[in-house]
């Protein structure tokens, strides 16, 4: 696997991801770290799962009023290259509240359900599989939630499958979890 | 122990894997994987979000047989898979990840790339009739009537049959009209190893109007190419083996379907020969079709295809091209290439490598998919990791 995370990175241009990124930062945070709730950090998620998910709003598979207008224009050496923008910055713990008792439940629950086959030791990402660790609690319970409802975008079907046995209560704790992993 | 006793246990097993509430199941690639491989590096390869330039694509690292001569025919089609010739010469391209369909046309030696279709669910399925492109998604066929005459401002798609699975593993699909007029495509197996639900790891068929569904061919776990032979008619299909199993078993499968309803195993016996250890129990591989041919470990059988065409060598006639694209699951990777098949009545067909090139030691920068014969009898092959269409031609 390792030898496929070269080629986009290779074409595309980090200066150029910077400027681009510029309409991207009121929401996102200047170097991919974003500090409104419910928005997710850029930082440190590989190439290939931002460039997917920047294809998949343009195409209409992932929806979202706020993130449609801004793919919609995008070329796809501007999805190249603010991938690997986002991919090159340090990705920062969202300052969370997390529940000890939470997170302490989601731990197990994270290797019950092999994250980390797809996303991981400790759940930094890789490929197309988004980096998790100190991402925003509000988000991952969005997401996690959606997958399981069938009504979040999935490449492949992996997540939708994954997230199909949890309940709501180990939907919570996986998301505790997850939120303090990472580097402040 | 009982019989009843492993019966039970493989319908609990079965049980789990259609309710999925019941269990804490592992990713589908890594379901069936051996508690004492948990930490084997091998995963699927990545899909790249982005088709290479041409620059990036080493056209002339394609080894063919001599005489023949390979060149980039098309390239920045993102995840491009099976093609369908349109009846006014426009190639219909589908993909998978990339969720689009994309239509090539050809202008004065200049391939012109459309998308006719984003935003689809694994939509590797296309097929061509009297005008009309039929699509195929994980749980649907639809239709564009007169889609050639209208690339830039597609027609909406209209429904032709909307009741299939809706599971995502080996959900997405392969179209083909057969030679009864039929559509044919596969229903996948929800699962590396399981014992599928009656309706699934099969090869079935519907009208084009999406009435007279009927199963083809049971206990294929997930045939995603087939053609049928240009003069006895019979249904050729190659068939994705299961993983976990070993670096050299169990052997991917090309088979024949010479009547409607036979079994080809699926999950209780693979390459003919070797009975699933789980599920295998009690069975005997002698209940099954066996393999017309045993196409290696992990190759990942694609395209089928029959060569009909005059360009080719006359030996070339009524071979068989079966693209390859190529191994995860085990640590020396195998297939990227696109093998030949001569078959021989009576004897065990000859099987042979046409193009490899794409694995370069343990490097590879393409991964050829599907092919299709353009009408000089040239034959196209699809890389759906590159985004590229090479075309192979044949010079005496």
């Amino acid at each position: 696997m390792a030898a496929a995370g070269g080629t986009a990175a290779l074409a595309a241009d980090l200066e150029a991801g910077r400027r681009k990124a510029e309409p991207c930062a009121a929401c996102h945070g200047r170097d991919g770290n974003a500090t409104t709730a419910g928005t997710p950090s850029l930082a440190g998620q590989p190439v290939y799962f931002t460039h997917w998910q920047l294809i998949k709003y343009r195409d209409g598979r992932r929806r979202d009023p706020v993130m449609a207008p801004f793919a919609a224009v995008l070329s796809d050496a501007d999805m190249a290259d603010l991938s690997a923008y986002y991919a090159a910055q340090r990705p920062v713990r969202r300052p969370a509240v997390t529940d000890p008792a939470r997170v302490a439940a989601g731990r197990p629950l994270a290797d019950l359900y092999h994250c980390s086959s797809c996303h991981r030791p400790g759940l930094v990402g890789q490929e197309q599989a988004a980096r998790l660790a100190g991402q925003d609690l509000d988000y991952l319970l969005r997401l996690l939630r959606a997958f399981k409802a069938r009504t979040a975008s999935d490449l492949d079907g992996t997540m939708t499958v994954a997230t199909q046995p949890l309940t709501e209560d180990e939907i919570v704790s996986l998301a505790h979890f997850l939120a303090t992993l990472g580097e402040p | 122990m009982r019989p009843f006793v492993s019966t039970s246990l493989a319908v609990l097993l079965a049980l789990a894997l259609a309710s999925p509430a019941l269990a804490q199941a592992p990713p589908p690639w890594k379901q069936g994987q051996p508690a004492d491989m948990a930490s084997s590096p091998l995963a699927p390869i990545a899909q790249p979000p982005a088709p290479k330039a041409p620059g990036e694509i080493p056209v002339d690292k394609i080894k063919v047989p001599q005489g023949f001569k390979v060149s980039l025919w098309a390239h920045g089609i993102n995840n491009a898979r099976a093609m369908v010739w349109g009846d006014k010469g426009t190639l219909f391209v589908s993909s998978r990840v990339a969720g689009n369909v994309y239509a090539v046309v050809d202008r004065g030696g200049q391939r012109e790339v459309k998308t006719i279709a984003k935003g689809l669910n694994l939509p590797n399925g296309v097929a061509f009739k009297d005008g009309t492109l039929y699509i195929a998604e994980v749980s649907q066929i639809t239709k564009m009537v007169g889609i050639e005459d209208k690339l830039d401002s597609p027609p909406k798609m209209e429904m032709v049959y909307d009741i299939l699975p809706r599971d995502l593993p080996h959900g997405w699909k392969y179209l083909a009209f057969g030679p009864d007029g039929k559509l044919y495509f596969n229903i996948g197996a929800p699962c590396n190893i399981c014992i599928p639900p009656d309706t699934h790891a099969n090869i079935s068929r519907v009208n084009p109007d999406g009435s007279g569904f009927e199963y083809v061919a049971h206990g294929v776990r997930n045939s995603v190419g087939f053609d049928w032979h240009p003069t006895t008619k019979d249904l050729y299909f190659a068939t994705h083996a299961r993983d976990w199993l070993g670096e050299d078993v169990p052997n991917d499968r090309f088979d024949v379907a010479s009547k409607k309803g036979l079994h080809f195993g699926f999950p209780y016996c693979h390459q003919g020969d070797i009975l699933d250890p789980e599920f295998g129990r009690g069975r005997s591989c002698g209940e099954f079709a066996p393999p017309l041919l045993k196409t290696g470990p992990h190759v990942a059988g694609n395209g089928v295809e029959f060569y009909t065409g005059s360009m080719f060598p006359a030996e070339y006639k009524n071979r068989v091209f079966l693209a390859q694209r190529g191994s995860w699951n085990r640590t020396q990777k195998s297939g990227f290439r696109v093998m030949m098949v001569t078959l021989r009545p009576g004897d065990v067909p000859r099987y042979e490598v046409f193009a490899e090139g794409w694995l370069q030691g343990d490097q590879i920068w393409g991964r050829p998919v599907y092919t299709r014969q353009m009408k000089d009898g040239s034959l196209l092959i699809a890389d759906d990791y590159a985004g590229a269409i090479y075309r192979v031609s044949y010079q005496p």
